[in-house]
């Protein structure tokens, strides 16, 4: 498997604020990696620096291409999809219209209605309220039009921040076994930033621990599980 | 005494502007006295639409119909009833406060834009609605008010220093314009730094947060309002007063437009922006006409238009200019270059959060 | 009777003209969140460039597409190097540039072409028709439908295709756009061009009318804004039914009640928007959520 997506030393910041310390990580094709640490730790910095909504130094590349310098819809089109933390739901618009934007990028007609099709398999209850404003959904529906808006963009990779805040274990547990299933099926990469870390270390092959914007602990995800001292002293419990 | 060593360098600076505006009608000329005056006088205007949209965020472009309501309260008075002209000025600045306030209450429901349009109509149908009630307003006739001549002790006192010709009703005019505006400007200052002026720019920088907070939106609103307007009335009565003639064509719209200039080029949201406002907004139509009109070679028809569209296109292009490179106008500019000096003498501080990264760790 | 008739149905026949602006505000300005005081003046300045055109002898019909192409240009421009630099400072900003741009326009106008009101041909004929024992003339319907045709087509752009999803998009939540890969600065020049083109289709079709002088747009951006606030500044079809109530109203007002002269109409429609703003702020046809307009 390739390398799909590395970070070497990056630093980042806003303003005279520096968070990211210098953290280097890796994604293989296909990958599931979880970010894990605790509140302030830097894990929704990382994200954003990848799809540039951060300044950052160092460098990171995707499919070998640098991402420095480039805009935020440029990183997008070169297939990363990234579920910020608050969804990123445009309220402004309807379910049907947030989904349409999904597949903004799509040129491929046939199959992007199949995928919608595949998409209201998924979450029956975007169906439903599709002509409504898409501000009328609950937290956990809300998260499923993000989710499902990310699947329609067919990303090599998906970032993922804090899937499963606020919302009801039954929930949590019906999104994840989706995004195991997109992973197997499509192939997707995924990198998963959770505070729930028992949930993340079961879906990831690999796991990075952040702690004041350094990497502290990185290593195979059942090892981590696994081993006492490290679920302890970084994943609280 | 001990407390006047503790004032910090711009009190100082406070005091120096004071004196000078103090002394300045022994320095000038009779009629200069009386243009400084007209510059004190936008002044106080712009202070208080600087309260308004500076301090809190609301955009009006109809304060010259409010120095229109202060101009005419104070012409009417004295031409009809015979009131005291120093009298007036309150009464002006209260009742056009008054107008203000309730104008204040459908401002609350528009947005940026909309209450921008909603003003600028009001600065539109100004002089129409001025030059109506002919009865009162003598319309298109205009009123004349006859200039006041200075109290005894005001004469002595100025002819004493200057041992010069006795003080004329220009001077004297002057130096009331001057202690209007000193208390004005001392007032406006104390309700900044207290409570009203917190609320007025907590409402300015993030009205959900402001009522999450317990700020009463609408109430401070209205009064920004009806302050601004206040301003704005005692300052057209103080017009009326120095010009000694008011008409309906005194107040078109471009007034207010400059009132605005003048507010963003001081420097919305402080205190001494508006002085430097004043200078501009008085000086520049005059300053251009002159500069235009003294030049051979631009011929007269193309003068005439400049001196229609020429301050239309010179405020246009400062509006656009100072938002984008310098939002907070000539004091910011000031207020930070100081502070880069500053920092640049005392060195630079420790720049991050003072936290230090943890060693790194080996697994 | 018919006096009477005749008032109703030229009231009807400019609140007409109030209704399609009212309309490009509703539709451009919400749909796009468009925030642009100078929109008035922008149009105006692209009739002079028109009526330039066509004093040089150029077809009415030529000079037509060739105005309303470099006027979408125009609003591109204008929004990458003036209103971009501001793009993320709080609202006053924008509007204040805005202004600053309304002033520059009208003034720049007047310096180039003086005040004095000049004719505008129009393609429709000023002869008029009966309407129910009153006239309307060719030329107020020609505007009328004119508008109705360029604002049928801009909403079909906006809410049925996807490049106006992408623009309403960019324009309510920008940051969310770009990450569905948006191009969210191009939309929002976009959406300033077109909403530049549409505003010099109306001060074409209202120059006749109105005769082109510097000034023309003020007093009906006044009445437009009077009618989208009175029919509810969310509402595509409030603002139709409020631009022809005030139409007619202001009309009326000046014929039947004393005093009320020509320039003291717009002081009708100031009370029409204060009376509004303090009785009903949500207008005829408002949301009932208590937004701000």
């Amino acid at each position: 498997m390739s390398t799909l997506l590395e970070l070497e030393n990056v630093r980042a910041g806003y303003g005279q604020t520096r968070v990211l310390h210098g953290v280097s990580m890796s994604i293989a094709d296909g990958d599931v990696v979880a970010l894990l640490g605790a509140n302030g730790a830097g894990k929704t910095t990382t994200l954003r620096a990848i799809t540039g909504g951060v300044r950052w130094d160092g460098s990171i590349t995707f499919g070998g291409r640098s991402l420095n310098g480039a805009s935020t819809e440029a990183i997008v089109r070169m297939g990363i999809a990234h579920v910020p933390e608050g969804r990123g739901i445009l309220t402004e618009l309807t379910v049907e219209e947030n989904l349409r934007l999904g597949a903004y990028l799509r040129r491929d007609g046939d199959a992007v209605a199949k995928d919608y099709d595949r998409v209201f398999e998924y979450f029956p209850i975007l169906r439903e309220r599709k002509k409504l404003s898409a501000s009328t959904l609950s937290g956990g529906e809300q998260q499923m039009l993000a989710l499902a808006r990310a699947l329609l963009m067919r990303p090599r990779l998906l970032l993922l921040d804090e899937p499963s805040l606020g919302l009801a274990p039954l929930v949590v547990r019906a999104i994840f076994d989706i995004i195991r299933t997109v992973n197997q099926s499509d192939h997707v990469a995924v990198l998963l930033v959770e505070q729930n870390a028992r949930i993340a270390l079961e879906l990831s092959s690999s796991a990075y621990v952040l702690e004041v914007g350094r990497v502290a602990v990185a290593g195979d995800s059942t090892k981590l599980q696994n081993e006492e001292s490290v679920r302890r002293s970084y994943l609280g419990y | 005494m001990s407390r006047l060593a503790k004032w910090p360098p711009r009190y100082w600076l406070v005091v120096l502007v004071v004196l000078v505006f103090f002394g300045l009608p022994t320095q000038v000329t009779s009629f200069q006295s009386l243009e400084w005056a007209e510059v004190l006088i936008f002044a106080i205007v712009i202070l208080g639409l600087n309260l308004l949209v500076g301090y809190n965020g609301q955009l009006s472009l109809g304060h010259g119909a409010f120095m229109a309501i202060g101009a005419y309260t104070t012409a009417i008075l004295v031409h009809r009833y015979n009131v005291n002209y120093l009298a007036t000025i309150p009464i002006a600045g209260l009742l056009t406060g008054l107008v203000g306030f309730f104008l204040g209450i459908p401002a609350l429901r528009l947005s940026p834009l909309y209450l921008a349009l909603a003003t600028f109509a009001l600065a539109v149908i100004t002089p129409s609605l001025i030059k109506r009630p002919v009865g009162l307003t003598q319309g298109t006739d205009g009123i004349e008010i006859l200039p006041q001549q200075p109290p005894d002790w005001a004469s002595s006192a100025f002819t004493s220093v200057t041992g010069g010709p006795p003080m004329s009703s220009d001077q004297w005019l002057y130096y009331v314009v001057f202690f209007i505006a000193v208390i004005l400007f001392w007032i406006a200052w104390n309700i900044v730094r207290r409570r009203p002026g917190r609320a007025f720019m907590a409402i300015r920088d993030g009205e959900v947060a402001a009522a999450a907070f317990g700020v009463n939106i609408a109430g401070y609103k209205t009064l920004a309002f009806g302050l601004s307007a206040f301003y704005a009335g005692v300052a057209g009565s103080l017009y009326a007063l120095a010009t000694g003639f008011v008409h309906p064509d005194e107040f078109p719209v471009s007034l207010s437009l400059g009132l605005l200039v003048g507010a963003v080029i001081g420097g919305l949201g402080s205190i001494p922006g508006p002085l430097l406002g004043g200078i501009f907004t008085f000086w520049l139509p005059i300053l251009s006409g002159q500069f235009v009109g003294g030049q051979s070679w631009i011929p007269d028809q193309v003068a005439a238009v400049f001196k229609n569209a020429g301050p239309a296109v010179t405020y246009g292009a400062l509006l656009i200019l100072i938002m984008i490179f310098a939002p907070n106008g000539v004091v910011g500019l000031i207020l930070s270059a100081y502070a880069r000096l500053r920092s640049r003498l005392r060195g630079a501080g420790e720049r991050t959060t003072g936290q230090l990264p943890p060693d790194p760790q080996t697994v | 009777m018919t006096e009477f008739a005749q008032q109703v149905i030229s009231g009807l026949a400019s609140g007409g003209i109030y209704a399609s602006l009212a309309l490009a505000l509703v539709l451009i300005y919400n749909a796009m969140g468009l925030v642009n005081f100078a929109q008035g003046e922008m149009a105006m300045l692209a009739t002079f460039l028109a009526y330039t055109l066509i004093g040089r002898g150029m077809s009415y019909w030529i000079a037509l597409p060739i105005t309303i192409v470099v006027a979408f240009a125009g609003g591109l421009v204008i929004q990458r190097v003036i209103i971009r630099p501001v793009e993320r400072a709080p609202v006053l900003t924008l509007v204040i540039v805005t202004l600053g741009l309304a002033t520059l326009v009208n003034g720049l106008a007047g310096f180039l072409y003086g005040y004095i009101p000049r004719d505008f041909p129009s393609p429709f004929s000023v002869q008029t028709v009966d309407i129910l024992g009153a006239a309307a003339s060719y030329r107020d319907l020609g505007v009328i439908g004119v508008s109705a045709v360029v604002l049928v087509l801009i909403y079909l752009l906006l809410q049925r295709t996807t490049l106006g999803l992408a623009m309403r998009a960019a324009a309510h939540h920008p940051e969310a756009s770009r990450l569905l890969g948006v191009r969210v600065s191009w939309m929002l020049a976009l959406g300033w061009g077109l909403a530049s083109a549409a505003g010099a289709v109306s001060g074409i079709m209202v120059a006749p009318i109105l005769l082109l002088e510097p000034n023309m747009m003020q007093s009906v951006i006044i009445y437009a804004f009077a009618a989208a606030v009175l029919g509810g500044i969310e509402s595509p079809l409030g603002a139709v039914i409020g631009g022809l109530i005030v139409g007619v109203t202001v009309n009326l007002a000046g014929a039947y009640v004393p005093g009320v002269g020509g320039d003291l109409q717009l002081a009708v429609a100031f009370l029409i928007i204060i009376a509004v703003l303090v009785v009903r702020p949500n207008g005829l046809l408002g949301r009932r959520a208590a937004r701000r307009a």
